[in-house]
Parts: C-alpha cells; structure tokens; sequence
C-alpha cells in the first residue's frame, strides 16, 4: 500500500487520484475525531471538509518533515479550538454547551462520554488522541507540543481516572481487583 | 520500580500500548507472565480502552463532497493555465515578439563583435607601442644596415647588448680570427630575430582584454563597530578577497576606527564595494582604473626579447671560442640579460596581480559615545593617596641609594684630598682670630 507522505507527495505533482485515496482513508477519522468533539454531525462534517480544503490550498507548500497523520491532525485540532474559541462568542454565557454527541448517543456512548467529560481537559485531549485517533506517544507530543514523557504520564493518570470514573458507575470497589496503580493507592488498599 | 513489581504500572501501560523500548518490553513480558497483579492491570487498562470504543460515531458519506471537488477542480485550471493551448493574448504574443527580436540583436551585436574583436586587437597594440606593421618592416630594415655596419657584431636594438664592449663586439671571432661574412651573418640573425620579438610583433601574440588596475576607497561610520569588523570578514570570506593591511585603533576618548587595504578580485569589486556599504553610513567612497594593457603588452615582448638574447648569447658562447677576456665579457653580458629577464618577471606578476586582485581602501570608525565618568569614592581616594605616600617614599629612598652608590666614591676621595688643606686652612684663621 501507498504510503500516505507518497501519496502527498503526487498530490503535489498533481495527481488528483492521490488526493481521492487520502480523502478516503482519512475522511471518517477526521469526521469522527470532530464528532467526538463537537456538537452536531453537520459541523463535524463542515469541519473535516474543511481540514482537507485547508490541505488542498497549502498543498504546494507541503514538505514531508512529519507524518500526513499528524499533518492532519494538527490542522484538525486548530479547527476545533477556532470552533470552540467561536461557541464560546456565540453561546450566551448563561446557557451551557451541550455536549458533543450526546442527543442520538445510546447509554453506555452517553455513560463513556460523561466519563470523558469528567477529566481535565489535557488529559482528555490526549486520551482521546490515543483511543480513538490511535495516534503514538510520539505524534500525541508532536501535536500538543509537549514532551513525550508528559504525553505518558497524563494518559496514565487519564485512564486511571477513566477507570475510576467507569467503575464507580458499575458500582465495583477499585482496590477489589487490580494491582493498585500507585504506591498511596496500594497503602490505602492495605489499610482497608 | 518496587521490590515487588520490576515495572511501574505506567510502564506496564505503555507496553500495552505499544511504546516501550525493547529492553523495557523484555522486562514487562516476563513479569506480566507470573505476576497476577500486574495481569489484572493490564486487563483493566485493555478494558478502559474497550469501554471507551463504546463510544461510536456514525459513518459520514462516503463520498468526496462538492466543495472539495469544486476546489480540486479550481487547483486544476490553476496548474493548466501556463501550459493551456487556448489563445494567447495579444499583449503577450508582443511580447514574445519583442523578446525575439532583442535575443536577435544580442547575437547580431555577439557576431559583430567577434569579427570585430581581432582588428581591434591589432590597432590597439599598434597605438599602445606606437608602431604600425610597415614601420616594424622598416625597422626591421634599419636594423639590418644597423647589423651590417657593425660587422656582424651585437646591435642592440633593445639596449640589451649596451653592455657589451666594442672590443668584444668587434673581436669575437672564431680561434681569434675576425668574423667572416657567414659568421658575421649568423650574428646577425641573432640580432634580427631579437628585434622582430619587439613590442609590436609580441602584441599580437599576447592581445587580450583590457587590464585595468582598480582600485577604490570608502569610508563608513558605523555605530556598532564589531559588528562591522565582523561584516568585514564575512564580505571577503563571501566574495573570496583577502586582508592585504589592517590597522584597528582603539584611543581613549574617541570611537575606534580600522582602516583595511583589501584585495579581491576585480569582478568581485562592485559587490564587494555594495556589502561595505551596508556596514554603516558612507561617508566618501571613490574608485579610480588605470589601463595598464600596453605597459603589460611592452613589459611581455621585451621579456620574450631578453629570453631570446639570453638563448642565442648562449648558444653562440657554446659553440664559439675566443679570447678568456672576451668569454668574460659575453658571460657578463649574459648574467645582466638574465637579471633583466627576472625583474621583468616580477613586474610582470606584480602587475597581473595588481590588475586581477582590486585594492579597497576601507576606513570604518566608530560613532563615539562619550562615557559617564563616575567619580572616584573618598575610600578610593585615600587609597590611592596612601599608595602614591608609599610610592613616593620608596623612590626616595631608592634615589638616595642610588646617589650615594654614583657619587660616594667621589665624594669621599675629595673629602680625603681636601680634608687636611680645609683643616689647616681652618686652625690658621683660628689661630689669627685668636691674637
């Protein structure tokens, strides 16, 4: 298979079939890294178009220093914070935001997303990098401009929280099962 | 790591994702096999990211939207544009008209000068040495009556045989016998050859272009002077040039200033004179030439005519004998040719050298900003006064030292010799005062 920087790289050159087969395979990742992101599955839509419009027009000045992945969504995280940064003019600060997704969700999406929506938002933004953009260690830090080993710290911390929060939903005791994740946590469990 | 577990549960973590490093992975494989702790870790983290893909979003439409085709299809026309076989506007095709006819001008103006530049040559030796071909011709001849009158013996067209002495022009001669009338030609070709090398001839072998020796000057103010002394350097490093002089003068009480000969290349020279000027603030600047072609063209035959003399000199003392005072005397003669040839030498290299390598004059001073001049504390007055005290008393001491040692011999062989005169002298106006 094409890799993704080659097929860039003859878009460049004016092969529109490379654009076609980028579109293609990035098109529902994009949509739905918006879509877990945003309100309303026009807007995430509007969006992904966007990201790729955005490369379209700046195709000539591409250069293959990163990966068209991260390329991607580094252009797709400034989208989301121009939409954000826009709610937050539009939105009256009395009313709440709604939160993305939710209305059509079903229980356990809705169960997941309020789990999500519970964690600080840099931990969150990469937990959600690394689930469900299935982005590296290295890519993660890449994009938030961070280093890696923060990049695997807040994730840790992030899961642990996720575990907590998901768990206390089903009602069962953290220390019941697991290796305590931390030495205070281990203590704690020893003294019940 | 603890004593129970060789792996932090966040190493454990990113093994199961993937991104630990291999010796770390090792370590995590084989503690993940026999530690049901850590399994159950890892299961819950697995089970996290399992609950989390709870989360689905629905497919978008599979295909490519209007807006992007629309703008594909814009980018495009874009690239097809200069290449598009659709009409060409009037104003270019003019254009291309004219950028026709200018690159036929250009080559006219090439050929012309091409067949020009070989005549130009020619006339412009012959006003740089003052000589035409017929009057080469009729010198040529003139130095033959010149060589026949001589009887054979060196006429020097070129000064070069103004050494040779009479006696030796008129009695080299094979065996001590006089010169027949071939030997005497044979002399005689060595003199003609020698004068058809003259400047005008040599002119045509080694025409080329003009040489001019360039040179230039600019004085700049700048206010920030190391990073000019820098700039400087950069300058002659860009464009090849060298540091032929630098003087940096650092005086108390004014801004610093270096004055620079430098020498670059002359077709560096315009560039070279347009980065100095972006050190600072020109003040004067002036550049001058000087055509050196036909003293560089003069300077080449008469060295080519001084090479030929040396050979044929040469040659003719191998093959012929005479008196030891005339051998002598042609071997003197043939050392003062060779001196001659390796001064021209030099000149030669000093004025190619002058003409490929241009001289910059560049002078670059510094705005001088006066400094606050904060005064001495009382402290430091007392100490420096304590100091000048100390000071003081040591050359004192020293210099009484120092008299004593130059004139205490002295004074003490005067004080012996005069001592027992002034005593007598002295109890003698005693004894009177005392009657």
């Amino acid at each position: 298979m094409t890799s993704d920087e080659v097929l860039m790289l003859e878009f460049q050159g004016g092969s529109r079939a490379a654009f076609e087969e980028l579109f293609a395979r990035y098109h529902e990742p994009l949509y739905g890294f918006f879509r877990r992101r945003l309100d309303g599955s026009e807007r995430a839509e509007d969006l992904a178009q966007e990201t790729f419009l955005a490369v379209i027009r700046a195709n000539s000045r591409y250069e293959p220093r990163a990966l068209v992945r991260t390329y991607l969504y580094g252009i797709a995280l400034k989208l989301v914070a121009a939409e954000r940064r826009k709610q937050a003019r539009d939105v009256p600060p009395t009313g709440s935001v709604p939160d993305p997704a939710i209305d059509e969700a079903p229980d356990v999406a809705l169960w997941v997303q309020q789990a999500l929506g519970k964690l600080d938002p840099s931990e969150r933004e990469i937990v959600m990098l690394r689930e469900y953009e299935q982005l590296s260690y290295s890519e993660i830090a890449e994009l938030l401009r961070i280093p890696v080993n923060t990049v695997r710290s807040r994730l840790f911390r992030a899961r642990l929280a996720l575990k907590g929060h998901l768990e206390s939903r089903a009602g069962s005791d953290p220390c019941s099962r697991t290796r305590p994740a931390s030495r205070a946590q281990d203590e704690a469990c020893h003294d019940k | 790591m603890t004593n129970k577990h060789p792996i932090e549960t966040e190493e454990l973590m990113a093994y199961l994702d993937g991104e630990l490093p291999a010796d770390r992975a090792t370590v995590a494989v084989a503690h993940l096999e026999r530690c049901p702790d850590c399994q159950a870790f890892a299961a819950e983290v697995r089970d996290v990211s399992r609950r989390l893909m709870a989360w689905e979003v629905e497919a978008p439409a599979p295909h490519v939207p209007a807006k992007i085709i629309a703008e594909l299809e814009e980018r495009e026309r874009k690239r097809q544009k200069p290449t598009t076989s659709s009409p060409i506007p009037r104003t270019r095709l003019m254009t291309r008209r004219w950028a026709w006819a200018g690159a036929f001008a250009i080559l006219c103006v090439v050929v012309g000068l091409m067949v020009e530049t070989p005549l130009y040559k020619v006339q412009r030796m012959e006003r740089a040495t003052g000589l035409s071909v017929p009057q080469t011709a009729a010198r040529t001849k003139r130095v033959t009556e010149s060589a026949n009158a001589a009887t054979g013996a060196a006429a020097d067209s070129n000064g070069l045989f103004h050494g040779l002495g009479d006696h030796a022009k008129n009695s080299f001669s094979r065996n001590g016998q006089p010169l027949s009338d071939q030997q005497s030609k044979e002399f005689e070709k060595t003199v003609l050859s020698a004068e058809l090398q003259s400047p005008a001839s040599m002119n045509l072998k080694n025409s080329a272009g003009p040489m001019i020796i360039r040179t230039a000057g600019v004085t700049l103010t700048t206010n920030d002077f190391d990073r000019a002394r820098a700039g400087l350097d950069e300058i002659l490093k860009r464009h090849r040039g060298y540091i032929g002089e630098l003087n940096v003068s650092t005086p108390t009480g004014s801004g610093r200033s270096f004055t620079a000969t430098l020498r670059v290349r002359g077709d560096q020279l315009d560039a070279t004179i347009s980065d100095l000027r972006k050190l600072g603030r020109v003040e004067s600047e002036s550049q001058s030439g000087q055509e050196v072609t036909a003293q560089y063209v003069d300077l080449e035959a008469r060295l080519a005519n001084a090479r030929h003399t040396e050979e044929r000199l040469t040659d003719l003392l191998r093959q012929r004998t005479g008196k030891l005072s005339d051998v002598l005397a042609f071997e003197k003669e043939i050392d003062r040719v060779r001196g001659e040839i390796e001064q021209m030498e030099a000149e030669r290299k000093n004025l190619r050298n002058q003409v490929e390598f241009a001289a910059i004059s560049a002078t670059v001073s510094e705005e001088f900003r006066e400094q606050l001049q904060l005064p001495v504390s009382t402290s430091g007055r007392m100490r420096n006064a304590a100091v000048d005290g100390y000071r003081t008393m040591v050359e004192g001491v020293v210099g009484l030292v120092l008299f004593l040692f130059s004139y205490g011999p002295s004074l003490l062989l005067w004080g012996g010799i005069l001592f027992f005169p002034a005593r007598f002298a002295w109890k003698k106006v005693q004894r009177r005062f005392a009657r």
